[in-house]
């Protein structure tokens, strides 16, 4: 085994929250001991075996099915040993419990691909993965960057690199073979084609958005009145005193922000300046800001002092507002009960939690209402989990793009040479060509020569 | 004991006579090297043993490029074509191409004169059968008149001639070409040095008499009214441009596309289609005689029918061969099916019910050196001093002869003085996109050039060849005249100039270069400007119409330049890098790219590979077999 002196890791690699199937992943060395002592018997490597799992206690905490691997023909290269239990997080939670009872320590996001890599088992062939999971925080973004890893991205990327070359090669061969005795052109369903391609490649760069969220976190931002107690309320949720607080209101004037994991979920808490309908010259600029960052943000914090009547906070503010990316979070509930206070119509949706910065009253249910808040957009704006970065994200711009423009010269014969149109759709193929993969001309030359019958 | 010829040192010698030969050693020369000029057969200089035909596409562009390197190719299709097309005229500038159907006598005639007639190149007819090495040097050749010959350099141009094996059914020739010699011990030579070698297969159609035909049948294809020709002839002396005529005494008359012949069109028949499935197993190719890959693009009619079962007929050309002949070349109809079989289907086809057969079709077997064993600048990386061009290194076609040629015979000169090799980008020339994927990535096929394998298409241009070659002719005086390389100064002046200029000035508040660029415009532009030569204007309104997109391709040049600039290290140890895929490792070992970007023209290298090279590179750390970080950002590639 190549030796890594180091820990052994466990850790849930399958997404937090409810789902069929849970799986918990352990390497290290001590694997084989440990898989020993939970089954009671040594297994055979690669085996799937149904037993139950018990804790230290002899507890039976579920029936599951483990797989052992010993290194270095695993994942990671070390001995490793998959433990796939039912999807109930409790369940998940209380094996790791014991297993981190048991001398292993909880992964580092990403570590375990962090360990194949340093021993050998990734070839990096899929890097960009690899570094989203070393900077992946929060469980979602693991397994958007692993699903990445198992190449469904790659898998996408290649459909439309096969069609595209099809597409290119259909073109060259009017332009390179002019005296040949080729079939008519086919300007309609070639544009056709285009389209088709361009749509798809669309809704994969929808996906740009999701894949951020994941990497960067979800871009959380704590609005309201001046002295609503935002940053206090930053302090609270990092834990320790971030922002400069002080009762006087306009203290923060420009914005903070600060990184958090929030149940699977990264977060990045934006605190930001008051949005005092008056303000002083000084504020002013703070408020801009604030503005700028409302204007970015994925989620609203909005903070409300229950002591006082709900605020009017500006249209730029409110028209952002939905009931999805939305929690009322009544602040000072150690001086006051927010009950009362009347809520504008719009805003009787949003969800709301009553807490207190100061005491961390209610602070639970704030993190909790965020938590499934993040879960439920999530689910609805990608079934399919597959995340991009911005680097893809750029790519597969320009691949559209291109695309966009040899379809408007397809449906416009006449206006532009086709060496032009040639031009857009090569240049698509190399933006595809920097996600999936250099696409080397011999490919369109292979299509091409197997296409049509060429040579005299 | 072999007698020493002239008992004096070349500085180069060019082994064979073909189109790659003669440009490789009127270059040398030109740029001052004494160089001596092997040949087996001084009547077979610069044949076209296939068709009758100069230019194309991408071959169009290569001439171009020949020429703006000052070779001759150019000047002697035109001073010989009688046939003028100029192909693709609708698809674009970039991928226009000029082709010529050549008098392949004049063609062999005129250029054999060019050679005789070039101050430092001595021509000797001898049939070379061995390299001399000395330390993994060559320092010069054998040959069969028991005359050995010294130089410091041997460019090797050996066409089909490497054990040529012709084949028609199962009749088998030694020869490089129907009627000519086949060279059978240079092969063991080269071997004996540690030069690999393979075989590949070619093959060419029969011959027929002109007034065997019935033209009524055919459709005519006539030659351009108004001929594009090949030569720069703004630029080029007026006086060198024809010192062949000049020198002879003997003016042609040349007038370009006066009184051009045409080529004729006809198709298979249904009936051509049942005597080739009735007789596939009878040819040479189909009967397993023959074990040299063949060309996809250039497949024989027995390959066309049961490749493509379902189309019905398949075009053919019958392009002349000159205007002292009546022979006619069958484009189209390649095949290596015995010799009654080739009969029965020329008569099966419209027009040629009655044909005279002059010369049977074959096939041609030959041993090439997979060019994955030259440096960039064609040297050999086996044995240095030795540069090969042309279909020794794999290639197909008179013009990717010549372009090759041309650079190693410039090569050879530059290492015997001691100068920087000429390697032209992927961005610069076809000439430089052909040396490249054959260093780098070799071929499995007999490597023909096509525009689409060029990713910088748009840059090359046939009217810009000068303009891209100038760089390159400042540094190595000689390759063109002093006063044309002025001219070609003068002309990128000007392009220069009126390219800053029609973006800036303007008519009625929009600048001259918006209004060109709108489509369906046509505006009126400074009657300055018109006064300019024809190509300066083309080439100036070439590139502010394509602005946008020449930029596109300026920026991925510049995305690529990077990874261009980063060396790898000679003593690399590919397949001790850990996080590199084996296939790649192995690939990587076995080509040994000299920079990043040459790797990443590899197939199957992947951008994750380059990045772990990368990675490697930049932190010094290669060899040491220590896992890299992961890279912070891929390159792009």
């Amino acid at each position: 085994m190549p030796a890594t002196q180091e820990d052994t890791i466990a850790a849930l690699a399958t997404p937090h929250g409810e789902s069929a199937v849970a799986l918990v992943r352990v390497s290290g060395g001590e694997c084989s001991r440990v898989a020993r002592e939970v089954v009671g018997r040594l297994l055979p490597p690669r085996v799937a075996r149904h037993a139950d799992y018990r804790d230290r206690a002899g507890v039976v905490i579920d029936d599951v099915l483990f797989t052992y691997f010993a290194g270095p023909a695993s994942y990671t290269g070390e001995d490793s040993l998959e433990i796939a239990c039912h999807g109930n997080p409790y369940i998940a939670q209380r094996v790791l419990e014991d297993l981190f009872a048991r001398g292993c320590r909880a992964a580092e996001p990403g570590e375990f691909t962090k360990r194949a890599f340093l021993n050998g088992r990734m070839d990096l062939s899929q890097a960009e993965a690899v570094m989203d999971l070393i900077h992946a925080r929060g469980e979602r973004a693991l397994e958007a960057a692993n699903r990445q890893l198992r190449g469904a991205l790659g898998r996408q990327i290649e459909a439309a690199i096969e069609r595209l070359v099809g597409v290119v090669a259909q073109v060259e061969a009017y332009i390179d073979f002019p005296e040949e005795d080729l079939p008519a052109e086919n300007r309609a369903r070639l544009r056709g084609e285009v389209a088709a391609l361009r749509a798809d490649l669309g809704r994969l760069l929808a996906t740009a958005h999701y894949g951020a969220l994941l990497r960067d976190g979800v871009r959380t931002v704590i609005v309201g009145e001046p002295n609503a107690g935002k940053s206090s309320l930053l302090n609270r949720l990092v834990g320790w005193d971030r922002a400069l607080v002080s009762p006087e209101p306009g203290t923060t004037r420009d914005y903070l922000e600060e990184p958090r994991v929030l149940g699977a979920h990264k977060i990045r808490l934006v605190d930001t300046a008051g949005l005092n309908p008056s303000p002083a010259p000084l504020e002013r600029r703070g408020i801009e800001r604030t503005l700028e960052r409302a204007a970015e943000a994925d989620l609203f914090l909005v903070v409300l002092d229950s002591t006082r009547p709900c605020p009017a906070l500006p249209a730029a503010i409110t028209g952002r507002l939905t009931a999805s990316n939305t929690v009322l979070v009544w602040n000072k509930t150690d001086l006051a009960q927010p009950a009362g206070v009347p809520l504008p119509e719009a805003w009787r949706e949003y969800g709301q939690v009553a807490m207190s910065a100061l005491t961390g009253d209610g602070v639970g249910d704030l993190e909790k209402i965020v938590s499934e808040l993040i879960d439920k957009e999530q689910l609805s704006i990608c079934g399919d989990l597959i995340a991009i970065n911005a680097r893809h994200a750029a790519a597969l711009t320009e691949a559209t793009q291109c695309l966009a423009f040899a379809e408007e010269k397809l449906g416009d014969a006449g206006t532009a040479p086709d060496e032009l149109m040639a031009s857009d759709l090569r240049g698509a193929l190399d933006a595809l060509g920097r996600i999936g993969g250099r696409v080397d001309h011999e490919r369109v030359l292979d299509k091409l020569f197997s296409s049509f019958c060429i040579g005299k | 004991m072999a007698y020493v010829f002239q008992e004096n040192v070349f500085d180069v010698i060019v082994c064979g006579a073909g189109h790659a030969g003669c440009e490789a050693a009127l270059a040398a020369a030109r740029l001052g090297a004494s160089t001596l000029l092997l040949t087996g057969n001084l009547d077979t200089i610069a044949q076209m043993s296939c068709n009758p035909a100069i230019g194309g596409q991408a071959k169009g562009q290569i001439v171009r490029e020949i020429d703006a390197l000052g070779g001759e190719m150019a000047v002697n299709t035109d001073a010989t074509g009688i046939q003028f097309r100029l192909l693709n005229e609708s698809k674009g500038p970039a991928v226009q191409s000029p082709r010529a159907q050549c008098d392949k006598k004049a063609y062999q005639f005129r250029m054999k004169h060019a050679l005789e007639l070039q101050p430092g190149l001595q021509i000797f007819q001898a049939t070379v059968t061995g390299l001399i090495v000395e330390g993994g040097k060559v320092v010069g050749c054998h040959s069969n008149l028991d005359i050995d010959f010294h130089g410091r350099t041997v460019v090797l141009t050996t066409g089909t001639f490497l054990r040529g094996l012709l084949h028609i059914g199962t009749n088998k020739n030694e020869g490089g070409r129907l009627g000519d010699f086949s060279a059978r011990t240079l092969s063991g030579s080269l071997e004996a040095s540690g030069i690999e070698l393979r075989r590949f297969k070619t093959g060419t159609p029969a011959r027929v008499l002109g007034r065997s035909l019935d033209f009524s049948k055919m459709e005519e294809q006539k030659g351009d009214a108004q001929p594009t020709l090949f030569a720069f002839h703004d630029t080029r002396d007026p006086e060198a441009m024809f010192h062949v005529e000049h020198a002879g005494q003997c003016q042609q008359g040349w007038a370009p596309g006066s009184d051009q012949l045409s080529c004729w069109m006809t198709y298979t028949t249904e009936r051509s289609a049942e005597i080739v499935r009735a007789n596939k197993h009878t040819s040479a190719m189909y009967s397993g005689q023959i074990q040299g890959v063949g060309p996809r693009y250039c497949p024989s009619i027995e390959d066309k029918f049961v490749r493509f079962a379902d189309k019905s007929r398949h075009l053919l050309f019958l392009e002349p061969e000159g205007r002292h002949t009546d022979e006619y070349y069958i484009n189209g109809l390649s095949t290596s099916m015995p010799f009654h079989v080739q009969l029965e289907l020329i008569h099966s086809i419209p027009g040629m019910e009655n044909a005279v057969v002059v010369r049977p079709a074959y096939a041609v077997e030959y041993d090439y050196a997979p060019p994955t064993q030259l440096w960039p600048s064609l040297e050999s990386r086996i044995v240095e001093g030795l540069f090969c061009a042309g279909q020794l290194n794999g290639t197909s076609g008179y013009e990717e002869a010549a372009g090759q040629g041309a650079v190693a015979g410039i090569n050879a000169a530059q290492k015997v003085r001691g100068g920087e090799p000429l390697v032209l980008r992927r961005h610069e020339a076809y000439i430089g996109v052909l040396i490249d994927d054959l260093v780098t990535k070799g071929t499995n096929e007999p490597y023909r050039m096509f525009t689409s394998r060029a990713e910088h298409r748009l840059l090359l241009n046939h009217g810009s060849a000068e303009l891209r070659m100038l760089p390159h002719l400042r540094r190595l005086p000689g390759l063109v005249g002093v006063g044309r390389l002025e001219r070609i100064e003068h002309k990128a002046e000007r392009v220069g100039h009126w390219c800053a200029q029609l973006e800036s000035a303007r008519s009625h508040g929009v600048t001259f270069g918006d209004l060109i660029r709108r489509v369906g415009n046509e505006p009126e532009l400074p009657a300055e400007f018109l006064q300019e030569d024809a190509t300066v204007r083309d080439e100036v309104l070439y590139r502010i119409r394509y602005r946008g997109y020449l930029e596109r391709e300026g920026r991925i040049i510049e995305r690529l330049a990077g990874l261009e600039r980063v060396k790898v290290p000679a003593d690399l140890d590919f397949l001790a890098i850990r996080g590199l895929r084996k296939e790649c490792a192995l690939k990587l070992a076995a080509q040994r790219p000299a920079t990043l970007g040459q790797a990443s023209r590899i197939s199957g290298v992947s951008p994750a590979d380059l990045s772990v090279l990368l990675v490697l590179i930049e932190s010094g750390r290669a060899g040491d077999g220590t896992a890299p970080t992961p890279p912070q950002s891929m390159p792009a590639s």
